[in-house]
């Protein structure tokens, strides 16, 4: 019997179960893997190892349509009048189909399952040392929704009149009245899609933050949380909070389509730019939603590859908190143009440049983490720092189009989708993959290769650039969204070759991503097989072994550290974990 | 048991005081008031029958802070929402 | 094998222990908090589009409000029987605790009966949806809190159920009939707004 570890005195007070009446979770104690069917263990499992490994699969699954219709929008701007090789000819409505498809898919099923689903359900409980989520079959439930969300959206790409095709953003009356689109199955799909993606999100966002408040092990004080977990949580929070309305709204947009309602036409004394509002008090916040989590990765990957502590921990945790709650009060700047009520642009451009400053000084911290160390350029880092930069791009852009006076001329051009490519492709591909190179030896026990990551990187930084640059100056001239074809804008004939090079450059971006699928496939049987901690990392994900076991830790960790303890003066390694009890820390006596 | 009973006591008293609310609401456009006034009576009316659930039914006087923060904060959005969409669906053209 | 580790003081803790409270309260609490938007954002939408569009008054007088008032009552009272059935299974009384889930759910019932009756009644008199804004607004306001109710009846059915074999009191199950209950309440108080919304005004 191993002498008793010290049990830390909580910050809360601790009744006893049978005061409480808890229900005792079973997740807490290991069960018996042995006796489970290949079913239950990979299928329909409760681990949250597993289910985030489903929603990466999901995700990078639904990437291949994302990716797919990037190729076919981009190839139809540069050479409208030629049929896309692999797909034929595209017109004014399919066009609107396609990309309608490109912007669902990425956002609601790439960028949220890959940033949220996959990683926060895989580190989280890892990260704050519990054996699992606080409700495993919530989370295996949220799963399955999301699929089920991922096949019906799948499903309306076939239906009669095809898919939606009103625009991710399905303005009304467009995506209302079917004569606009032709669109009937289709957009109803997409609705139901959509609701089913976003009960999904809200399962698994209720686990995130119960999980993060009560299943922490001993000594794992809120502010040694890692800061991934932190921005996490804030992300669930945000979209717990911001996704009612749209909701609301969606039942309206459907009953409009079915019921003969008209919330949102103009025919029937409905008002279109409700619908506006009620998007955009979701999708604004929807976009930190996303954005927040790919910060969080980068976080956990830059002090480790610096060797050095994140500097600012307390700042950024208030900043990110910051930055949550202003992200709901920001939404009309996305309305500028719309004909909503003038009075309301000046408010809304103050508080959209003010949710600048948060961001900032998320960025300048990050900068200062690296600043002066040690750093060693592995394909997690170069795609932290890579999306670090290219973010800086996209965040500074988004001053432009925050100013109502800017966004007169700019709202609806090419400006804006270089904009917020610049800020949504860094977190979630940048930031996803620094994860996926970071965290792929813990979950699959192997090392991904290091040369391939790297020519992985450098194709997809130049090729991603190489795309949007041109596009910002297209946009800058009056280059407007959402057409299949310029012909009829005479000024916009000098620049089509710039929409020939992001064409270009696209293909390059696609086709370097069969650098990451080949090396994730053959480093899955062929990569050296890894360590518990290959990075030296302090946080507790590292101290278990690579994978983990089903019940994560043999013994649930304690915790005396905080989590960036990285070339601490004196010490004689250039880090020190989380459990590495404290300098003078006396083990065999109790703290309390 | 008997601080059972008494729990049992108070849950009858305030359904008692909900209902009472209830018949009064409905008669309040039987009062000479002006249509405003017997809008406002209304919707205070429901609100303290609303406070009362949420205090005495959902518990939420004997709560923690996070549970009230959790109850609070959209609540707060809610009506912010509302309120920021007064210029422009009530009073745009 | 926990217990084992326990005693060896590895510092297993068991859940609910971090933040003093039941988990599962803290989970309940954060989905009605997204329900309160989705409701706040429906009817915070039907009040901003009532008064800029003259309040409707004409059309709110087909609506029959002692219909209404008798549906308030009926939920009002069905909150009281859901407190008191959790009152019941709180202080250890098992058959008291399953005739007023009982109550709960045979209140529930009787008021979608009543709202069904409504519905029939004015959808035979020509008011559907597609009658204008306010009916669109009234059958999707009252349909959303109607499903609501369903999902509570179901919920509350179920305990019911296991109330009467047995299974609802072993391993700290009751605790269920708690969140059971805020859910409830919280569709009470979504009515307690409805109806002066629609009925009263």
């Amino acid at each position: 019997m191993t002498p008793g570890r010290p049990r830390l005195r909580r910050t809360n007070p601790t009744p006893t179960a049978t005061e409480t009446g808890i229900q005792m979770n079973i997740a807490i104690a290991p069960h018996h893997q042995a006796e489970t069917s290949f079913i239950r263990r990979y299928i329909f499992s409760t681990d949250h190892k597993v289910i985030g490994k489903q929603y990466m699969l999901l995700s990078l699954t639904m990437a291949i349509i994302g990716g797919f219709t990037a190729y076919l929008i981009r190839w139809q701007l540069a050479w409208p009048e030629t049929d896309i090789p692999g797909w034929g000819a595209i017109g004014p409505d399919n066009y609107n189909a396609i990309i309608t498809m490109h912007g669902t898919v990425m956002v609601f099923f790439v960028a949220m399952p890959f940033l949220l689903g996959a990683f926060g359900n895989y580190l989280i409980p890892l990260m704050i040392g519990a054996r699992d989520m606080a409700f495993p079959r919530l989370n295996m439930m949220s799963f399955w929704t999301i699929f089920v969300a991922a096949a019906v959206l799948t499903v309306s790409m076939f239906v009669p009149g095809g898919p939606a095709a009103a625009g991710w953003t399905a303005y009304t009356p467009l995506s209302d009245n079917p004569i606009y689109t032709g669109v009937t199955w289709g957009q109803n799909l997409w609705l139901l899609a959509l609701a089913l993606e976003f009960a999904s999100f809200l399962m698994g966002g209720i686990n995130f933050l119960t999980t993060t408040l009560n299943m922490r092990a001993p000594g794992m004080t809120l502010w040694r949380l890692p800061l991934f977990v932190w921005l996490e949580v804030t992300a669930a929070v945000v979209f717990l909070l911001s996704v009612g309305p749209l909701v609301a709204g969606a039942l309206m947009l459907l009953a409009d389509r079915t019921l003969g309602t008209g919330f949102f036409r103009p025919d029937r004394g409905g008002d279109p730019l409700l619908w506006e509002h009620l998007f955009w008090f979701f999708g604004h916040p929807e976009v930190y939603v996303v954005a927040l989590p790919g910060f969080g990765i980068m976080l956990e990957v830059l002090p480790v590859f610096a060797r050095k502590p994140i500097f600012g921990y307390r700042t950024m945790v208030w900043s990110t908190v910051a930055a949550g709650a202003l992200s709901f009060v920001v939404w009309a700047h996305h309305m500028f143009v719309s004909g909503m009520d003038p009075r309301l642009a000046t408010p809304f451009s103050v508080t959209t440049i003010l949710i600048s400053v948060p961001f900032a000084i998320l960025v300048f911290c990050m900068i200062a983490t690296v600043w002066g160390g040690s750093i060693s350029f592995t394909t997690p880092m170069l795609f932290a720092l890579g999306g670090l930069a290219s973010f800086i791009v996209g965040g500074v852009t988004g001053i432009f189009l925050g100013s109502a006076t800017t966004d007169i001329f700019l709202h609806g051009t090419y400006f804006v989708v270089a904009h917020f490519h610049y800020t949504l492709f860094p977190v979630t591909f940048f930031g996803g993959f620094a994860g996926l190179y970071y965290w792929y030896p813990k979950m699959f026990g192997r090392m991904m290769n290091e040369t391939l990551g790297k020519i992985h990187f450098w194709l997809t930084f130049v090729f991603f650039n190489a795309v949007f640059i041109p596009l910002f100056a297209v946009g800058l001239r009056g280059n407007p969204r959402r057409i299949y074809e310029m012909s009829s804008y005479n000024f916009l004939a000098p620049v089509q070759h710039l929409h020939v090079i992001a064409t270009i450059a696209t293909i390059g971006l696609l086709v370097g991503q069969f650098a990451v699928v080949v090396n994730f496939a053959w480093s899955m049987a062929r990569g050296k097989k890894a360590a518990a901690n290959p990075w030296h990392a302090a946080t507790l994900e590292w101290a278990t072994d690579s994978p983990p076991p089903h019940e994560n830790f043999e013994h649930v960790p304690v915790v005396y550290r905080d989590a960036y303890e990285y070339s601490v003066p004196g010490e004689a390694n250039d880090w020190i974990a989380q459990t590495e009890p404290a300098i003078g820390h006396l083990s065999h006596v109790a703290a309390d | 048991m008997t601080t059972a009973d008494n729990h049992d006591r108070e849950y009858i008293m305030i359904w008692v005081w909900l209902v009472a609310l209830l018949v009064t609401g409905t008669l309040i456009f039987m009062l000479p008031i002006s249509k405003t006034a017997a809008i406002a009576l209304i919707f205070g009316i429901a609100a303290v029958k609303a406070i009362l659930v949420l205090r005495d039914y959902m518990h939420l006087k004997s709560e923690r802070m996070l549970v009230y923060a959790i109850a609070a904060v959209p609540l707060v959005l809610a009506i912010g929402f509302a309120l920021v969409l007064i210029p422009d669906i009530i009073f745009r053209r | 094998m926990d217990r084992e580790l326990d005693a060896a003081g590895s510092g297993i803790f068991e859940p609910g222990e971090t933040i003093g409270m039941p988990i599962g309260k803290v989970g309940v609490w954060w989905f009605l908090a997204s329900e309160i938007m989705v409701f706040g954002g429906l009817i915070g939408t039907f009040i901003l589009f009532r008064i800029a569009h003259g309040g409707w008054a004409d059309e709110a007088a087909h609506v029959n409000w002692r219909l209404g008032a008798t549906n308030t009552f009926v939920l009002l009272t069905s909150s009281c029987t859901m407190i008191m059935a959790l009152s019941a299974a709180r202080t250890g009384r098992r058959e008291r605790t399953a005739h007023f889930l009982l109550a709960t759910v045979l209140l529930g019932l009787t008021f979608l009966g009543i709202k069904g009756i409504e519905y029939t009644r004015e959808i035979s008199e020509g008011f559907t949806p597609a009658s204008g804004m306010f009916w669109s607004f009234y059958f999707l306001l009252t349909g959303l809190h109607g499903i609501h109710v369903i999902a509570g009846i179901i919920i509350n059915a179920t305990l019911y159920v296991a109330a009467i074999r047995g299974t609802l009191w072993s391993g700290h199950h009751e605790e269920r009939l708690e969140f059971a209950g805020l859910y409830w309440h919280f569709v009470d108080v979504v009515w307690i707004f409805l109806f002066p919304l629609l009925y009263l005004s």
